[in-house]
């Protein structure tokens, strides 16, 4: 009788070799990424208006809207974002884009924040209030039928040219006039 | 392709010896931790990279911290990480490990790394290097490039961007 085990070995090299080699070699060649796959959003600063619409549907929040004095500043914190894409299903002006960005790695949290920065307007009727950002504005202005310096009004100078309207018009108020 | 990989070569002559990894899943939805499982079968084999996953963490040098870090769980990560000999290293992996994820401000997490780096500090325990891979779930590749930008072999391309809008 042969000794079945010592042929063994030649048994397994017929099976590895019907298999072959699986193994990716990553680092030397591309990932496989399919057309779905959803890396990190990318916005173009271009064309955002700061309407804050992304901000509303993400669900981890990466997306902030920060309102620092005349600035209005969009956040995005790569770190949190789950790559839903739910901010570039709803932005109105398809600012943001899903990139196949994945490899994000990095030794500081500081590097997973992008900021786009926006100027904010002011009232023009107060001056103080601020309402808005001006491409925000002017997106408005371009689709409805209001008028530019309604739209550049704060919500607070709106209420009261309504009630000093009423009020004139009831014989209220009396217009003082430069005589 | 060729001097991509001399310099990759030289990289890794710079690495003494392997790296191994100790997997600890602080309440993570175990989406992370099959990338992980991904990263060590043949399929990717890490094992050519010297990467090699121990059950313990005293014989561990990187920690692979997954989930956002329960309060359930908070003291045994502590005791795990004091645990493992230094230099002390950990990747945080998955949005979760990061920045809390969807749970950042949950009641029952204390929302990832950044808040376990104070409590770290108050009981002593000192991280030396801490690499941030976000995704959820980060990719196997990913993770493998997360390890390379904590072993120093190659730089993080992502970086922080201020841009005005006009």
């Amino acid at each position: 009788m042969y000794d079945m085990s010592l042929l063994k070995p030649l048994k397994l090299i017929r099976i590895a070799r019907r298999a072959g080699v699986v193994t990716v070699r990553y680092p030397y060649q591309p990932p496989l990424i399919t057309d779905e796959f959803r890396g990190r959003i990318v916005i173009d600063a271009k064309k955002c208006i700061g309407c804050g619409a992304c901000v509303n549907v993400c669900p981890s929040n990466a997306l902030t809207l920060i309102d620092d004095g005349d600035k209005r500043i969009l956040n995005y914190f790569i770190g949190r974002c789950i790559y839903c894409g739910r901010c570039a299903d709803v932005c109105p002006v398809n600012a943001i884009t899903i990139s196949k960005e994945f490899e994000l790695a990095t030794d500081k949290i500081e590097n997973l924040n992008s900021r786009v920065v926006h100027q904010k307007s002011t009232c023009c009727s107060c001056g103080e209030e601020r309402v808005a950002t001006e491409k925000m504005i002017s997106y408005v202005v371009s689709r409805v039928p209001v008028s530019e310096a309604y739209a550049h009004m704060g919500s607070n100078c709106r209420k009261r040219r309504f009630v000093e309207g009423l009020m004139l018009g009831r014989g209220m108020l009396h217009v003082e006039t430069e005589k | 392709m060729s001097k991509q990989r001399n310099e990759l070569l030289e990289a890794l002559k710079a690495l003494k010896k392997s790296v191994w990894v100790f997997h600890l899943n602080t309440g993570s939805c175990n989406a992370c931790d099959i990338e992980i499982l991904d990263v060590l079968t043949p399929y990717f084999d890490v094992e050519r990279f010297g990467i090699k996953l121990v059950a313990s963490p005293r014989h561990a040098d990187l920690v692979l911290l997954t989930g956002p870090i329960t309060r359930k769980t908070l003291p045994k990560v502590v005791n795990t990480l004091r645990a493992v000999p230094r230099p002390r290293l950990v990747l945080a992996i998955g949005a979760c490990a990061v920045g809390g994820g969807i749970w950042y401000d949950s009641y029952s997490v204390i929302g990832g790394v950044e808040a376990l780096k104070k409590v770290l500090e108050e009981n002593g325990v000192e991280i030396d290097k801490l690499v941030y891979v976000p995704g959820c779930p980060a990719r196997p590749e990913a993770i493998i490039y997360g390890v390379a930008v904590l072993l120093g072999l190659v730089k993080p391309k992502v970086k922080a961007e201020v841009i005005e809008a006009k």
